[in-house]
């Protein structure tokens, strides 16, 4: 009988915190665009005599992270020393938290396409700065410090994932969490979130953890998923092979879609860890906690099955517009200021307003087409002052102008003819270009009606009410 | 009970992790020295402590500035720091390469 | 007589009085370097005839030009009737462990040749605020790492202006000597173990370490991070409180530096001790010395001038109405030097990781194959034999497999000598002290190269001042004696956490009370050789 084997797979993930300034320094954390060796201090780069001084908004942001993932907030916790010979680590020593980190314990719910839920533990959540980057060149290493010192928040989960898309749907979920509570941008393309997966193989049913290899350099959800269904099918069939599975690090080369082999990890380097003799320890008061933990906002499954709840939204619908808090707040204010029904406005949202979103490649919180102006579309077209048509036009005529939407109701004149004598003069012009139609309809060939719509339609350039128009030719068809 | 004693193959194996290389008259005379002031220090493993006795990181407990505020102030002159470099390239510090042993490729 | 015989004190008032040109206190000062000092530390340095085997070499550089600069804005200060600063034209000279923009800044080691950073101490920056004239930094110990000042890798090194085929002590060596030479009345140590004390003691000058966290290390190439203080030496107790008073304050650019308010130290000095508890120590009056082979520890004599001039200096308090506490027990004064083997090497080793070739320094001359070899070869160029054994030490007790037999075993004994003095200065404790008064070292200065081989017998020299280092307190060394080889000899007094205020107040009565002693008229041998010219 063949032998079933279940994958374990832990994830380490390296979060970098949207603060304006690095943890220990006054430059810019984000360096993005910048030529090499511009953002750098005395204290990120690593000249003597200088010390850290701790970004309180890092301090604040991790905490926050740490209340989302149900960890506990440690109320004093402390920076220690690791230390190792890197170029892109000037210090030598990368300041982090070893023992007692800002977060203890937590978890993420993974919420599965088949419905399943999945508990995933992480077993620390702790700061620390970022180091440079280097590249090679002609045989030669080029270092840029730039990056040195940006704040990380690290999380290591248990090895409680069990195949790549979990992986992938654990990445998915952090991603949205991270960017929900504004702690991250969260955008793997630019290392924001990064991530490195320890996998190792056992037969189904047994507890024991197998000697598991170390994937790098994933920057992207794709990446994750593909990578550990190849670096598991590899496992099987090593095993299966009759081999042992060894220990070494894997570099993921998302071009070729292929793993290779770095190097060997025998020994764990000893990086002689010692409290931070440099900074004090972080301490949080218990109103400060308090105040932490209760400015976490509602968090997008627990909005997402509310919208299901409390606006009979579709599950579908109700995913996509939980799927950044923006967008979610949009809705709901959205709804809050319009007549509308809220399947309306989530309708009009999930066709019309993501579509405008996409086009500009704008998220919600960037439009200038605010709530209150597309409920203000909606409640237009509901109340049969514009049709829908003009109501779906309006939307990037607004968010281009930036001007109300009635005002360019008005000035363009984009309101429907509803005036009686004005439809009935257009109704008269249409009747009398088309004697033949109107002796077939009275000659009982009542389909012709939505042919005469048609026409003042045309004739009023789609502005006619079509409901009004519709009443008033069959008034004067029938007399 | 004799303290502990460095042998030569121990001390190698630490000057190599501290990315330092002695010459031979070094080596004796610092390894000497090091088991001397391993020596020294042999008491404190003999020193009986209460549960209690919590370690002390700074002697006396610092009251210092809170962390500081999220505000951006540039260094004024990171080209002051980029000419200190020993070797550079354009706006990079330059190193030699980094040896792997086991790494396939490159 | 001129101005290199003034306090800082009367230069300061003269000056800003009016009555004395900074730029003529500058310029005597400078003759009386170039006078006694002879050649600066250096790498490589030319053979020395006997004469200049004479000479102080207090410094690795003088910075006339900077001080010139200073002295001119000072000047033009006046002139707008603006206020010079409480320093006004005070010349001081700084150890080479600080940065200072403007000035190479070598910390003795051969790794930071020719380096300039960009930026300046805060210690520095106050006292260039308060008028101060940085006239050179001075030589020490390499990377601060001794008791002699002989280590640097800037040579010659330090000599004792006492007698100058003694040492100066160290690691604060060269600033010792200058203050002692009259080469500057101010200078700026730093003391990790008994740097700025042992050294003052040595030299027959003013040494105070402040408490931990009340003078800023920003700016300050590290050693023991947990333990290093910047504090002042000075000629007399007044001079070290005026010129605390610049450096003390919490600095943004140090985490540990205390918020704690700064009081009037001048206003204080005055006070007399009458009513004050000074303590004495039985655990003082020797030292615990372990056999290097066995590690067994035993009890050896301390220089028995020492323990005299501790009991002259109690009976001088006592005239004066302080009441003298005999017997406070010390029990873990013992560890000190243990603990601090491990605490300080530790944190030394980390602090070297950063000296690599790869940003600044030092960077091998020799071919290599890959960055290994490149740190490797550099680190074995650049830095002499302490800081080598330092790193070798710190990383061998702070390995994962060592720490807690070592490390964290050194960190909870730290407490253990911190409650010691706890004990002692406990308002509502059995000893209720103001001040501890002991020795400031086992010894006089010792000959030259007499001690610099033995590691251990050399960081032995700070058994008597360390325990305020593990404690984070205060304490002053000041002058109170010749031994019979005409060497100084300081005692030493402990105070509580901020306390500065009252062993300064303490030291200043004793130093009153003693200002006709025979000893006190004596005159350095490098002092005397410039009066003989």
């Amino acid at each position: 009988m063949m032998t079933q084997y279940e994958i374990v797979v832990g994830l380490e993930t390296h979060i970098q915190l949207n603060t304006e300034t690095k943890i220990f320094c006054s430059c810019k954390a984000d360096s993005w665009g910048a030529e090499p060796n511009t953002n750098i201090c005395p204290v990120c780069s690593g000249l003597p005599g200088v010390l850290p001084v701790l970004n309180a908004e890092a301090v604040q942001k991790a905490a926050l992270l740490a209340a989302a993932m149900h960890a506990e907030i440690n109320p004093v916790s402390y920076f220690d020393r690791k230390n190792y010979f890197y170029p892109d680590l000037p210090k030598g020593y990368q300041i982090t938290q070893f023992d007692e980190p800002i977060g203890k314990g937590g978890y993420l719910d993974v919420h599965m396409p088949d419905g399943s839920t999945r508990r995933v533990h992480i077993h620390k959540l702790h700061l620390e700065e970022d180091a440079g980057k280097t590249k090679i060149e002609a045989g030669r290493r080029l270092v840029d410090f730039n990056r040195c010192g940006v704040p990380l928040v690290e999380m290591v989960t248990e090895p409680e994932l069990h195949s790549g898309e979990e992986a992938a749907q654990y990445l998915t979920e952090l991603r949205q969490l991270l960017r929900w509570i504004g702690v991250s941008e969260a955008d793997m393309e630019r290392g924001h979130l990064r991530c490195d997966a320890n996998v190792s193989i056992r037969e189904a049913g047994s507890t024991v953890l197998n000697t598991k290899t170390e994937i790098k350099n994933m920057n992207s959800i794709e990446s994750i998923r593909q990578a550990i269904t190849l670096e598991a099918q590899r496992q099987i069939a090593a095993v299966e092979a009759g081999e042992r599975v060894e220990s070494y690090t894997l570099d993921w080369d998302a071009d070729t879609g292929t793993l290779r082999k770095m190097r060997s990890k025998e020994t764990e380097a000893d990086y002689r860890y010692f409290r931070e003799p440099d900074l004090l320890p972080v301490k949080l008061s218990e109103e400060e906690i308090a105040r932490i933990e209760s400015s976490l906002p509602e968090l997008p499954y627990a909005r997402k099955m509310r919208f299901i709840a409390e606006y009979q939204l579709s599950a579908y619908d109700a995913d996509i517009l939980t799927s950044e808090r923006s967008l979610a707040d949009y809705f709901e204010e959205t709804v809050r200021l319009s007549s509308a029904a809220p399947k309306t406005v989530s309708n009009w949202m999930m066709n019309d307003l993501l579509r405008l979103m996409n086009d500009l490649g704008k998220s919600a919180s960037e439009l200038r087409l605010r709530p209150a102006e597309l409920a203000e579309i909606i409640d237009l077209v509901e109340s049969g002052k514009i049709s829908p048509a003009t109501g779906k036009a309006l939307l990037r005529k607004v968010e281009e102008s930036g001007r109300k939407p009635s005002e360019i109701v008005t000035a363009e004149g984009l309101g429907l003819i509803g005036d009686e004598d004005a439809l009935r003069s257009q109704i008269a012009a249409v009747l009398s270009e088309s004697p033949s139609e109107v002796a077939n309809f009275k000659a009982g060939k009542e389909s012709l009606l939505g042919w005469f719509v048609g026409q003042v339609m045309r004739r009023t350039g789609g502005k006619a009410d079509p409901k009004r128009t519709r009443e008033l030719l069959l008034e004067i068809l029938r007399k | 009970m004799l303290p502990e004693k460095i042998t030569r193959e121990m001390f190698d194996k630490l000057v190599s992790l501290a990315a330092l290389e002695l010459d031979e008259e070094e080596s004796e005379y610092l390894r000497t020295e090091l088991n001397h002031q391993l020596a020294a220090v042999k008491e404190l493993s003999e020193i009986q402590l209460d549960e209690d006795v919590q370690p002390s990181l700074h002697g006396i407990e610092c009251q210092g500035n809170p962390p500081r505020k999220d505000e951006w102030q540039p260094f004024p002159d990171p080209d002051a720091i980029l000419a200190l470099a020993p070797e550079r390239e354009g706006r990079y510090f330059v190193v030699p390469e980094i040896a792997q042993p086991g790494q396939e490729g490159q | 007589m001129n101005t290199t015989s003034l306090s800082a004190f009367e230069i300061a008032r003269r000056v800003r009085a009016g009555e004395l040109s900074p730029m003529q206190v500058l310029e005597e000062h400078l003759a009386q370097i170039a006078a006694v000092d002879g050649i600066p530390g250096q790498l490589d340095p030319p053979a020395m005839d006997a004469r200049e085997e004479q000479k102080v070499h207090a410094f690795i550089q003088v910075t006339a030009d900077l001080a010139r600069k200073q002295a001119e804005q000072i000047q033009a200060k006046l002139a707008r009737g603006e206020d010079p600063g409480p320093l006004a034209g005070v010349p001081v000279s700084i150890k080479d462990i600080f940065c200072v923009q403007c000035t190479t800044t070598t910390a003795g080691s051969r790794i930071l040749y020719n380096f300039r950073l960009p930026y300046t101490a805060t210690t520095v920056a106050r006292l260039e605020q308060a008028g101060a004239l940085i006239l050179g930094k001075t030589n020490l110990d390499e990377f601060t790492y001794g008791s002699s000042s002989e280590s640097s890798a800037f040579q010659p090194h330090p000599n004792n202006p006492w007698n100058t085929q003694h040492v100066t002590g160290g690691s604060s060596g060269g600033s010792a000597a200058a203050v002692a030479a009259h080469e500057t009345p101010l200078s700026l140590g730093t003391d990790t173990g008994g740097s700025i004390r042992q050294p003052a003691a040595f030299c027959g000058v003013v040494g105070l370490k402040p408490t931990y966290g009340r003078t800023s290390r920003y700016g300050l190439i590290a050693f023991g991070s947990s333990l290093d203080c910047p504090g002042p030496m000075a000629r007399n107790v007044s001079d070290a409180a005026l010129m605390l008073q610049v450096l003390a304050g919490a600095d943004p650019k140090d985490s540990t530096s205390s918020i704690q308010p700064v009081p009037d130290y001048l206003a204080a000095l005055a006070e007399g001790v009458r009513g004050l508890r000074i303590g004495i120590s039985p655990d003082y009056d020797h030292i615990a010395y372990p056999d290097t082979e066995t590690g067994e520890m035993g009890i050896q004599a301390i220089q028995p001038e020492m323990n005299q001039a501790v009991r002259e200096v109690a009976q001088v308090l006592a005239s004066l109405g302080a009441e003298i506490v005999e017997n406070v027990p010390m029990p873990n004064a013992r560890h000190g030097i243990p603990t601090y083997f491990v605490i300080s090497r530790v944190e030394a080793a980390s602090n070297l990781h950063r000296f690599d070739g790869v940003k600044y320094g030092y960077r091998t001359q020799k071919p290599v194959q890959d960055l290994s070899e490149l740190y490797r070869v550099t680190r074995a160029e650049g830095f002499g034999l302490q800081p080598k054994l330092r790193i070798l030490m710190g990383m061998y007790v702070s390995a994962a497999a060592h720490s807690a037999h070592y490390y964290q075993k050194a960190l909870r004994v730290r407490s253990l000598i911190r409650a010691d003095f706890e004990r002692a200065f406990d308002p509502t404790g059995p000893y209720r002290l103001d001040a501890l008064l002991t020795p400031t070292t086992p010894t006089t200065a010792f000959r030259r190269k007499e001690v610099l081989r033995d590691t251990v017998l050399m960081q032995y020299s700070d058994q008597m001042t360390v325990g305020a280092n593990h404690a984070g307190i205060p304490a002053i060394s000041i002058p109170a004696g010749l031994d019979p080889q005409g060497l100084p000899i300081g005692v030493q007094f402990f105070g509580n956490d901020f306390r500065e205020d009252l062993i300064l107040q303490v030291a200043y009565a004793y130093e009153q009370a003693t200002q006709q002693a025979p000893w006190r008229q004596e005159v350095p041998q490098a002092l005397r050789a410039t009066e003989v010219k």
